[in-house]
Order: C-alpha cells, then sequence, then structure tokens
C-alpha cells in the first residue's frame, strides 16, 4: 500500500526537474562541450591551455579567489559574534533578524550606489578624512579591490550571519552549563562547545559567501575598475564586448570548477573540527 | 553545622516571583530530594545552587563559606541534566575527561581517571562512540560519569530519571544509590515522581508554590504529613474536621459522631486525614470501632481493588476496599476508620 503510494510521488518533482533540464543543464552542458574542441571541430584542450597560460586571466584568476576569500573571512568574523549575540541574549529576536537581511531587500545595483555616494570622492568618509584633517586631500576608495571587498561583504554577511544563527539556535543552553559546571570558564565553554558546534553554519554560512562573491556581477562591476576584473566581469567583457563565447565559457567552466573544489575543501576542514557533522 | 544552607533565598525571573523566603539545609553524606509538582521551585532551587542563577535575595553557605556569589565554573558541583547534555561532538571519553581536562590533570592521569570511572557505570568498551550512538540508559550513565569524575563537592541531580522507560527507571536509581553509597558524596535530587524518591533519598523536602512545606525522612513524610498538601501530596484522600473532647484520645466531628484517633497531638481542633485503604466499609451487624454512615455514589472497579465515593453527613469519603465484597451505587453502608491510621494535622 504504501510503497505504491511513494511511487507516484515522484512525480511531484518532475515539472522543477524538467524546468531545470531545458532551461539550466542543456545550456550549460552545451556550453562546457564547445569548450573542447577547437575551430576545425575536433577535440582539443587548445582553449584551456591557451586561458591557463595568459597572465591577463592569471591575475583575474587569482584576484577572483583571493577578494572572496577575505570577504568570506571579514563575513565570518563579523557575522560570528552577531550571530551568537542574536541568538543568545537578545530579547529582540525578530527585529534584529530583520535587521540584519534588510540588506537583502534592496537590489545590488541600489547598493552598489549607495556604497559610491558613501566611497566617493566627495563622499561622506572622504569629507570626514579631510574636514578632520586626517588626510591633505581625498583618497581613492573607489573601484578597486577594496570597494568590492565592502560591497561583497555587505552583500553576503546577512547569508554568514543566518546560516550561523540556524545553528547557534539548536546549541541547548544546557551544554554551556554543563560545562561550566565542569569548570570550564566562558572562554572554555566557548572554545570547546559553541565553536565546534557552530561549525555547520561556519561551514554553510562561507560556502554561501564564497560562491556569492565568486559569482557577483553586479557589485564587482559597479564598484570595481577596469585594472581590477574579476571572473564574472571577465565573462561578461570577452562575451559582449569581445564576441568570443568560447572564451567566456572557458572562464565560466573554470569558475564552477574552483566553487566545487572550495566548496569540498571547506567541507574538509570543518570535518576535522567538529568529527560529528 | 550542615554542608549547605540556603538562607532566605528569594529568587525568580524579571517580576515573577518564584522562591520566596526559602530556606533549606542538607547534611554531609545525605541524599536529599526535592519533590513537588512542576512549577513549584524545585528545579529553580537547584540550578540556584549549581550557580546557573543567583538569587534576588539571601544566602547559599556552602561548608562555611558564602558560595552566593561564586561563579558556577568554581563551585566543583557535579550536574546531571534532564536532558544529559552531553556534548554531542565529543566522544563519551572526552566527555568524561572533560572536567578533569579543565582542571589541567595530566594526560595519563586522565586516561586512568576516566576509565576507572566509565568502568565504574559498566561503560567500559564504549569510549570511542559518540552520545548519539548510545541508547538513553547509557547516555545517563555517561552523564554520571561526567559528573562524578571530577569528585564534586556536591552532586545536582535534575530529574535524571525522566526519560527513561518504566524498567530502567527502576534499575538506574538503585544505581545512582549504589554509586552515592559507594562514594559517600552528598547529593541534591529532584524529581516529580514520589516513588522513585522515597525510593533513593535519606530525607524528601516536598515543595509547594515556593517554600518547603516538610523535610523529612520518607517513611516519616508517608506516615505523618504535617499540612494538607503534604497529605494529598502522599495520598491521603479524606480530609474530616475534628474538635478534641474531654476524654483522652476521642474527639468529635462535625456531626457530632465520636471518632477515636491513637495518635494524640497539642491543640483543640484539627483537620484531619486517613487513607482510602484505611477505611472500611462494615457489613451489616458487625461492631467496629469509628462507624460512619453513608451512601454510595460512585463504585469504581480498578482490577485488584475497588473504589468507592462515598456521602455521608462530614463530607465524600474515597474508600478503596478488595474485592471480596462489592457495593453498588445508592447502596447505604456503614464505614469504620481505623483509629491508628487516622493523622491530625
Amino acid at each position: 500500500m504504501l510503497e505504491k503510494k511513494t511511487k507516484i510521488y515522484w512525480l511531484f518533482i518532475l515539472p522543477g526537474c524538467l524546468f531545470l533540464a531545458f532551461f539550466m543543464l542543456i545550456p550549460l552542458f552545451s556550453l562546457i562541450f564547445k569548450t573542447f574542441f577547437n575551430e576545425s571541430g575536433s577535440f582539443s584542450m587548445k582553449n584551456y591551455f591557451s586561458l591557463l597560460e595568459s597572465t591577463y586571466f592569471k591575475q583575474v584568476f587569482w584576484r577572483s579567489i583571493r577578494l572572496s576569500l577575505i570577504s568570506t573571512f571579514v563575513c565570518a568574523v563579523l557575522g560570528f559574534p552577531t550571530a551568537y549575540y542574536i541568538s543568545k541574549y537578545s530579547k529582540n529576536k525578530g527585529i534584529l533578524m530583520a535587521l540584519a537581511v534588510f540588506p537583502m531587500f534592496t537590489s545590488p545595483v541600489i547598493r552598489s550606489f549607495s556604497w559610491m555616494v558613501i566611497l566617493g570622492k566627495k563622499g561622506f568618509v572622504n569629507n570626514f578624512l579631510v574636514s578632520s584633517g586626517l588626510t591633505a586631500k581625498p583618497i581613492s576608495l573607489l573601484y578597486n579591490e577594496f570597494s568590492m571587498v565592502v560591497g561583497f561583504i555587505q552583500l553576503f554577511l546577512p547569508l554568514m550571519i543566518l546560516s550561523l544563527i540556524g545553528v547557534m539556535d539548536n546549541i541547548q543552553e544546557d551544554l554551556n552549563l554543563a560545562a561550566g559546571s565542569l569548570g570550564a570558564s566562558k572562554a572554555a565553554s566557548f572554545r570547546y562547545v559553541v565553536l565546534p558546534l557552530s561549525i555547520p553554519g561556519l561551514v554553510t554560512g562561507s560556502v554561501l559567501v564564497f560562491t556569492g562573491c565568486l559569482t557577483a556581477y553586479t557589485t564587482p562591476q559597479l564598484l570595481g575598475g577596469t585594472d581590477t576584473r574579476v571572473l564574472a566581469t571577465m565573462i561578461y567583457q570577452q562575451a559582449m564586448s569581445l564576441g568570443d563565447w568560447t572564451q567566456a565559457s572557458v572562464v565560466a567552466v573554470v569558475m564552477i570548477v574552483i566553487t566545487i573544489l572550495v566548496s569540498s575543501g571547506i567541507n574538509g576542514v570543518s570535518r576535522k573540527l567538529n568529527p560529528t557533522i | 553545622m550542615a554542608l549547605l544552607e540556603l538562607q532566605n533565598i528569594t529568587a525568580g525571573y524579571d517580576k515573577n516571583v518564584i522562591l520566596k523566603d526559602l530556606d533549606f539545609q542538607v547534611e554531609k553524606g545525605e541524599l536529599v530530594s526535592l519533590l513537588g509538582s512542576s512549577g513549584c521551585g524545585k528545579t529553580t532551587t537547584l540550578r540556584l545552587i549549581a550557580g546557573f542563577s543567583s538569587p534576588m535575595a539571601g544566602k547559599f553557605i556552602f561548608n562555611g563559606k558564602d558560595y552566593t556569589q561564586v561563579p558556577l565554573n568554581k563551585r566543583n558541583f557535579g550536574f546531571v541534566f534532564q536532558s544529559y547534555a552531553l556534548f554531542p561532538h565529543m566522544t563519551v571519553f572526552d566527555n568524561v575527561a572533560f572536567g578533569l581536562k579543565m582542571r589541567k590533570m595530566g594526560k595519563d592521569q586522565i586516561q586512568k581517571e576516566v576509565m576507572e570511572m566509565l568502568k565504574t557505570v559498566d561503560l567500559k568498551g564504549f569510549e570511542d562512540r559518540f552520545p548519539k550512538e548510545m541508547s538513553g540508559g547509557q547516555r545517563q550513565r555517561v552523564a554520571l560519569a561526567r559528573a562524578l569524575v571530577i569528585k564534586p563537592d556536591l552532586l545536582l541531580l535534575d530529574e535524571p530519571l525522566s526519560n527513561l522507560d518504566a524498567k530502567l527507571r527502576v534499575k538506574m536509581r538503585v544505581e545512582i544509590r549504589r554509586l552515592q553509597q559507594k562514594f559517600g558524596f552528598t547529593a541534591i535530587y529532584v524529581t516529580h515522581d514520589q516513588e522513585e524518591c522515597f525510593a533513593i533519598s535519606d530525607k524528601v523536602a516536598i515543595m509547594n508554590h515556593g517554600v518547603i512545606e516538610q523535610m523529612d525522612a520518607p517513611s516519616v513524610i508517608y506516615n505523618h504529613p504535617k499540612t494538607e498538601f503534604i497529605a494529598r501530596f502522599v495520598g491521603f484522600e479524606n480530609f474530616l474536621d475534628l474538635k478534641k473532647t474531654e476524654t483522652k484520645g476521642i474527639y468529635v466531628a462535625s456531626n457530632g459522631s465520636r471518632i477515636q484517633v491513637e495518635n494524640d497531638k497539642e491543640g483543640d481542633s484539627f483537620k484531619a486525614c486517613i487513607r482510602p485503604e484505611d477505611i472500611q466499609i462494615v457489613p451489616g451487624g458487625l461492631q467496629l470501632p469509628n462507624p460512619l454512615e453513608g451512601e454510595i455514589m460512585v463504585s469504581t472497579f480498578l482490577g485488584k481493588r475497588n473504589q468507592y465515593n462515598i456521602r455521608t453527613e462530614v463530607g465524600e469519603f474515597e474508600v478503596s476496599t478488595d474485592q471480596e465484597s462489592v457495593y453498588k451505587s445508592g447502596d447505604q453502608v456503614t464505614l469504620s476508620l481505623t483509629p491508628n491510621k487516622i493523622i491530625l494535622l
């Protein structure tokens, strides 16, 4: 009886699967497929070798990874105490959670424009620096790696906070009390109980933030300069400005591979820290 | 002098006062139970002693020192949680070793002490398991081992058996009592299970609305309750008002019936109580002490025994009898209250 019923249920996922297959998997694989052939139509890794040898690509590649890692790290450092406070100590959890995710209610375009206002030559930060005499003339805060990282952090910090809150809410308060009654100071309870048990949230958050940063387009396009391109903006440049769809696809494949590698790398590290995940 | 002493403790959350002017003492080596229904303040008292929260007013003296402001990690009390609160990311060994690590004990010494403790609680060979790979009873023993291995000055147990099935509960309470007698530690045990607490404790403190109504040995509480609340709690279902007469041992009920009571007490008028099984329904023609006329209202079949709710001139009585003779509702009967089973409050 039960088995008969469960057989029917797979139909429920059919529409979603078909949609994804037609509009995502097929176009994606046809893109990837093309990258393995040269102009004459025979199988070749030439596209990859030439890309990997290009100094420009290497620059963009390492910049993307570096900026994504820095943003992930800063999000973790900023997000952890915030999430811990909201989860364990706040009385107005709902309001604080809403505030934490508030940036997500606006589009990345609007947010990037706000940063232009704040970080521009005549922006709020430079006005303050000049009027307070800290610098003689405005410093350039915009269209460089700094402004991109700032944009990334604001864009993805909510994801880190939400992932951490989800996990921290499930850490029983009794565990902290148990650690305390066994002689652990507050710092030791944090180090041996809260931190390892928060690792799953840190992992989810980090994977989301890292892949988000690596694939983000609007923020680096608006807040970055022409000499601070990242993979996502490079794909656009290759495809739209230079009309080289194959090259753009190769970069896209590289991007997918990095995302998978880094995600599984973060997973591996976390397993070492908390073997029960 | 008592090992532990709570003096005029008032405690609660925000404006909600749970404990009011509580006084409580425990002697060294005793196992004392705090018994009461939920919300009576027993868990609050235990958590206060553990240092999980601090009182609004009053003092906590331990071993002659003021412990009121001592932080929980400096108290050296073991705590066994209802939820066990085992660290899910640590093996059984690491769970038990945690307290010793915090005390900066050497690795070899930790190894030795933990293995010895695991042997004591019959968990040898389980040291590499994670809590989620163990049964409820096994987790309970890990929790006990973890609290005991630090050689606590006081062991606090918060309904430690309430998540186990009935059979295991009986086994574990014997186990806890065995360990307590083996190590001679002082323990405070919170429970709402009367049988469990009578079986395990040297003394029982029954709490009601944030105060301790009576604290005595289990048999004293069971046989000589001091207040109506305690009497109801330990199974006295029947209450009647009695006044003393000139004759010693003879009292008079509100309808004028003369009632003979063996356990005399100072005073003039009392609330008296008696258990359902200490009242007999008298067959016609038989002369038994303390007769009371009544009419059966409800007759309930309970298997081994029958329970009757009987209306009399001095109030409704609940009587429990064996199956020798069965009455039905509406029957006129005579009750006999056993004189040495009537307790004056």
